[in-house]
């Protein structure tokens, strides 16, 4: 177990999130159940005030929640100077059985929360809020994934030892790993960039003629071609070295944070077309 | 046509003190016509107001404003409710002292992002309505109470709303400028405006222009 500053930020602001979250939650349970437009009953106009108290405590969740993902990946990279054999965040993530999880966890909750934002201001903006049974639904589900996340996070942070050798990066994200990671290795890196332009068009092709399925399924899409083309092809140009592929070491000072760049305009520019779905003035 | 449906209020003070402000309230104003809620102070008068201003919701029941439920409106509604239908002269008229005469009345308009010249012109049929247009660039600490209560009618008029709330618009006045105003009231009703008005001053009492009387205590109507 390892106790820095960094975990302590994080395991008291999980605390945190955690009692606000279970404020929003006995809320949403209620208006989920009990919420009536029609009604003019003293328990409707209670839950439409609660809805206001509900809907701020989400809202501020994810606005800390955003930089707190940053904080996240700043932390693992900061751990990796702690663990034997790690060279970045993706030997730390490694070091425990549910590190994948985790950020993979962490990173479908800010898709989700951004989903529960988007739907909060398409409902207010309409007179009879017609979301609000759907966004208080979608937090019911959201809150049982965030504290899955919690208890993951508490987990691989309880778990870590320091004096267990790790796997570095290098070794992670090769052909002859054993992860599922190594498979990507067997796509031709032509093919590989080829779908990334292709989809990289569809996206285009979509916006243009205001698809707005084929829109968001390509955004979606390209999540995953975006990622498996940065680890194939694109960042060995940022390493300058054609084998190294880890994901995790472009955060780090020595390529000048330019990951944090890449991934945060990778995650805000597909949400925004996934939520073409819930939007009616996207195009 | 304003309607109150069955419609309770009751503030919270404190954890276990609940108080009743409004008991099972049925009203219904007709469009254009003057209203008088007479009472004693925490009878229920403003309360009313407030309902119908959408500035709060009841705890139970209904408030109709032309056939749409005001009470039911969230917060940006309700504003946008207010900005478009409701004009209010308050007590102690709540002008902004240290501005001038104009800017106090442009305030409302400001939320509409309309055309400079016709906010121009806006301001000077209000103040000329209400006999004030030499002071348009006066501090409004510097004018009198009557004066002061003119500028807060204007303010309340200028977005031409349907619905006038005055609450107890006299209470600083004396009797000849209690006068005045109630020839404002006339005014405004040959426009056709909704005039509510909650008061305790006995100079409503007899009024031909007042289309309806609500006597409130404790909470209900009487």
């Amino acid at each position: 177990m390892i106790l820095s500053p960094e975990i302590l930020t994080i395991y008291i602001l999980n605390f945190l999130f955690f009692v606000f979250g279970l404020i929003a939650l006995n809320l949403s349970v209620k208006i989920y159940l009990k919420y009536d437009k029609n009604s003019s009953e003293p328990i409707q106009y209670t839950l439409e005030r609660q809805s206001y108290l509900a809907s701020t405590i989400i809202k501020y969740i994810f606005i800390v929640k955003v930089p707190l993902f940053l904080f996240f990946i700043f932390t693992l990279d900061k751990l990796s100077n702690v663990l034997s054999g790690a060279m970045c965040g993706a030997g730390v993530l490694d070091a425990t059985d549910y590190g994948t999880m985790l950020i993979t966890l962490k990173v479908l909750n800010i898709y989700l929360f951004a989903l529960w934002l988007v739907l909060n201001t398409e409902d207010v903006k309409h007179e009879n809020q017609p979301y609000i049974k759907i966004k208080f639904a979608l937090f019911i589900v959201l809150f049982a994934l965030f504290l899955s996340e919690i208890l993951i996070e508490s987990y691989t942070f309880y778990n870590f030892e320091i004096d267990k050798l790790v796997s570095c990066c290098g070794t992670l994200y090769s052909s002859t790993s054993d992860s599922i990671v190594s498979n990507i290795f067997a796509i031709d890196n032509k093919i590989l960039v080829s779908i990334f332009y292709a989809n990289f068009a569809l996206i285009t092709f979509a916006y243009v003629f205001k698809s707005k399925y084929m829109y968001a399924i390509s955004n979606l899409l390209f999540i995953v071609v975006s990622i498996v083309s940065l680890i194939m092809f694109f960042g060995t140009y940022i390493y300058e070295l054609p084998s190294h592929h880890c994901p995790f070491c472009y955060l780090q000072s020595d390529y000048y944070y330019i990951g944090y760049l890449l991934y945060a305009l990778l995650f805000m520019g597909t949400f925004n077309g996934i939520m073409a779905l819930f939007k009616d003035d996207l195009f | 046509m304003i309607e109150f449906k069955n419609i309770n209020k009751s503030y919270k003070l404190g954890k276990n003190n609940t108080v009743a402000a409004l008991k099972d309230i049925n009203i219904n104003i007709k469009e254009g016509s003057v209203v008088v809620l007479k009472g004693s102070s925490g009878s229920g008068k403003s309360s009313i107001l407030s309902l119908v201003s959408a500035i709060s919701k009841p705890t139970s029941g209904e408030v109709i404003v032309d056939n749409k439920q005001i009470s039911k409106l969230s917060d940006r509604f309700a504003s946008e409710y207010r900005l478009n239908n409701i004009g209010i002269v308050f007590q102690k008229y709540n002008l902004v002292e240290d501005i001038s005469v104009e800017q106090n009345v442009i305030l409302p308009l400001i939320p509409k992002n309309l055309d400079s010249d016709l906010v121009e012109s806006k301001v000077d049929t209000a103040l000329d309505m209400f006999g004030i247009k030499h002071y348009k660039n006066s501090t409004v600490k510097n004018l009198s109470g009557g004066e002061q209560q003119r500028v807060a009618i204007a303010r309340a008029y200028i977005n031409e709303p349907k619905i006038i709330i005055a609450d107890e618009p006299t209470a600083n006045l004396d009797e000849k400028l209690s006068l005045d105003f109630i020839e404002i009231i006339k005014d405004l009703k040959k426009q056709n405006k909704t005039v509510i008005i909650a008061t305790h001053d006995p100079l409503f009492f007899n009024l031909d222009i007042v289309d309806k009387y609500i006597e409130m205590k404790n909470g209900s109507i009487i």
